[in-house]
């Protein structure tokens, strides 16, 4: 099991990537940033960056609009 | 899984960069040194001064490639500095040498590639100043890319081959962004300032440069503003669940695709240029629809040029179950003909249509008009009504404000229905943001002391979807910054969109509670305003500036005996659900609240207790957010400012002390 942004349990699978985080949390916003235990991970990094069980991820997404 | 990282050696260096990278950049990320004249990192490369030219080799092949605009597709061995690179750099020296003996840039090249003979390739035209235009191109490639115009250009062939403009003339069309001097390496274009007489022009010009520059490289691929402005946002709100749909009861629709930005720019806007709104400005974010056909009202048949839409005119049309663009585009065009802000109406016509469907008004108050969610004929008969003052068009022109209030007293059962879902606060509508699931979002909304406007209000996203500002006190500091820094912008005419609209790339480094404000982005206002006046600000002096108007708002609203404790309460619809299709919508998220949150076991309630009791908590949560904000503004449990405040301020005057402590005398009677 991993912790999205404090709050959110998500179910851990082996070779879970960021980007299958993102994906299953249905963030798509384009002003993201990603820590995986508090490590910033970069974007290109999203689909190889494998995510460990009881990882605390945080989905950071900056305002804009209006 | 195919990666993105693709491994090159230079000069004997291993390395990794990710696909697509130049090779320039990758030289460069080694921190290995070779000449360029016409590259810029905020320009498009194109490689025609040749002097970034390596050496490759791949599958046993070599061949000069110029680096700046060469893609790193496959794994590649380069040489940055062999013998044969030397010479083509050293005779490409001689050659500018030999036309622009005196320009620093080109000595400096001259002397890095050992190219020391000015007369060797001696030019027929030998351009003697110091900053003399070397053609390098930049500025042409600047005016394109950073303000999508063409005013600069390449004229003449050979050695006559100059820069100018059309007809050789200053083009009516520059909206001097000075980007084209911004990138000069010459100094040959300079830039003479004559408007305002500010303090330092070349400050605000550097940082009004970045801007540019974001914009430029930045903007396609976050908030796409100059393709498509703030319409970006609708598919966004949509996908988080916050476009507001049907008066706010739902956050997304499955009609939404129909009115987003992808429709928008594909079928309707066909302007995307400048307009000057912010003199300068190269995010371009406002767009327009030509030749549109009108089907309705006075114009009906004219074909008319529509500006926008923008988001919260889509977002009024979801609001109002209107996902048919055409009607987008027309409600935009005559609420703009007509003076009618598209917000108060969509957010009006939505309160109607709700009324309507649950009976608590029929066709006997409507004139006829059949009024459901969707009515997007009747809604554009009403606004036509409004406009010639007829019909039921006149009782909407007024607003959620009077008509609950004018229903109330006729139908006084529907009485707490109407005031849980006409969503206006202090007498303005909300915009067109659903906020019932963000406690600091609602408290932004409706704390505003001008109503429930969307830029003092901008917690949703920290709030509802990060979950970074947790506690009471973290809300209560995000809804002190935010709404004065918003208000700062007001203040001094400042746009707000290049603050947040596009971000600098590095802004990752920064942790979540900084990231948010965009620490750059508020030091290019701090700077523009230093280059204005010549007063260096600071976060705490910049807040002030707007703390003293935001509290004497608060006292004028108090004198006008406005702004008390009541209108700092939202409707309910702004806070939960008040009808059952509401919760059934949600269930799963309210029945974990209950559980998690509230300690109640949701299991043997029925949806009526269960919304009773979300109700109770959430408004006990929204009066605790209130007071945590209260404190953290200097104000009193009333809403009301303290003097010691007023005195940090610098507006302790006799007849403002008289005005609150009148005012405090009157809540305490009241609450």
């Amino acid at each position: 099991m991993i912790t999205v942004n404090n709050r959110d349990q998500l179910e851990w699978s082996p070779n879970m990537t960021v980007q299958d985080v993102l994906n299953h949390m249905g963030h798509t916003y384009s002003l993201i940033t990603v820590t995986v235990n508090d490590k910033l991970v970069e974007d290109e990094d999203y689909d190889s960056f494998v995510v460990p069980d009881h990882a605390f991820v945080s989905v950071f997404h900056l305002a804009h609009g209006g | 899984m195919e990666t993105k990282k693709i491994p090159l050696t230079i000069n004997g260096i291993e390395t990794t960069v990710v696909k697509g990278t130049t090779l320039l950049n990758a030289i460069n990320k080694l921190n290995i040194d070779i000449p360029t004249l016409c590259h810029h990192k905020d320009l498009t490369p194109n490689g025609s001064c040749r002097l970034c030219m390596c050496e490759i080799s791949m599958d046993g092949k070599k061949e000069l490639v110029t680096s700046c605009n060469y893609p790193i597709t496959h794994s590649i061995t380069v040489e940055t500095e062999n013998e044969k690179v030397k010479k083509h750099r050293k005779n490409l020296s001689l050659m500018y040498l030999g036309r622009y003996p005196n320009v620093p840039v080109i000595k400096d090249l001259a002397k890095r590639c050992e190219a020391y003979d000015a007369n060797l390739f001696k030019s027929e035209i030998t351009e003697e100043s110091t900053n003399a235009c070397i053609l390098c191109g930049r500025c042409v490639r600047a005016c394109e890319e950073f303000i999508q115009e063409k005013i600069l250009s390449f004229a003449g062939r050979g050695i006559n081959r100059h820069l100018t403009m059309p007809f050789n003339e200053v083009d009516p069309h520059c909206v001097g962004c000075t980007s084209c001097a911004y990138v000069c390496p010459t100094g040959a274009i300079q830039i003479v300032d004559q408007m305002n007489n500010p303090a330092n022009p070349e400050l605000i010009r550097n940082h009004g440069m970045k801007v540019n520059a974001e914009m430029a490289n930045l903007d396609p691929y976050q908030c796409r503003m100059r393709e498509v402005g703030t319409a970006n946002i609708v598919e966004v709100m949509d996908k988080y669940d916050l476009l507001p749909v049907h008066n706010y009861k739902f956050g997304q629709h499955v009609d939404t695709p129909k009115i987003d930005s992808k429709v928008m720019k594909n079928h309707y806007f066909t302007q995307g240029h400048p307009d000057q709104c912010w003199h300068g400005c190269s995010m371009a974010c406002a767009k327009a629809v030509d030749g549109f056909k009108l089907k309705t009202g006075p114009y009906k048949g004219h074909k008319v040029c529509v500006d926008g839409p923008e988001y919260e005119t889509a977002g009024g049309c979801s609001n109002m179950g209107c996902f048919d663009i055409d009607f987008v585009v027309e409600f935009n065009f005559y609420c703009d003909t007509y003076g009618i802000d598209t917000i108060s109406m969509g957010t009006t016509m939505a309160f109607v249509m709700e009324a309507f469907e649950a009976g608590v008004i029929t066709t006997k108050d409507t004139n006829g008009l059949k009024l459901n969610f969707g009515a997007c004929n009747e809604v554009l008969t009403c606004l036509h009504q409004l406009s010639q003052g007829e019909g039921f068009g006149v009782e909407v022109g007024q607003g959620v404000k009077f008509l609950k209030e004018k229903w109330s007293k006729q139908k006084p059962q529907f009485k707490n229905f109407l005031y849980d879902i006409g969503m206006e606060a202090k007498g303005l509508e909300y915009s067109e943001y659903m906020c019932k699931e963000s406690l600091a979002q609602q408290a932004g909304y409706t704390l505003a002391l001008k109503g429930p406007q969307h830029d003092e209000a901008w917690l949703i996203f920290m709030d509802m979807v990060n979950n970074q500002i947790p506690s009471f006190e973290d809300k209560a500091e995000a809804l002190y910054y935010f709404p004065l820094f918003r208000t700062w912008f007001g203040l001094q005419g400042l746009c707000k969109i290049v603050w947040n609209d596009v971000s600098p790339a590095d802004n990752k480094k920064h942790p979540p509670q900084q990231a948010a404000k965009i620490p750059e982005h508020v030091d290019n206002y701090w700077k523009f305003f230093e280059g204005m006046t010549g007063i260096k600000l600071d976060e705490e002096k910049m807040l002030n500036q707007s703390a003293r108007v935001h509290n004497l708002q608060k006292i004028i609203g108090l004198m006008l005996g406005r702004n008390k404790l009541i209108d700092d309460i939202p409707p309910y619809r702004a806070v939960g659900p008040v009808t059952k299709e509401e919760y059934t919508s949600r269930s799963e998220r309210y029945d974990k609240e209950l559980k998690e949150k509230i300690g109640i076991d949701p299991t043997p309630l029925s949806i009526e207790e269960k919304m009773q009791k979300i109700r109770e908590y959430r408004m006990h949560q929204y009066h605790k957010v209130m007071q945590a904000a209260f404190k953290r503004r200097g104000w009193d449990e009333f809403g009301i400012p303290k003097i010691e405040r007023l005195k940090e301020l610098g507006i302790d005057r006799p007849e403002f002390i008289q005005i609150l402590e009148k005012a405090r005398q009157e809540a305490r009677e009241q609450n």
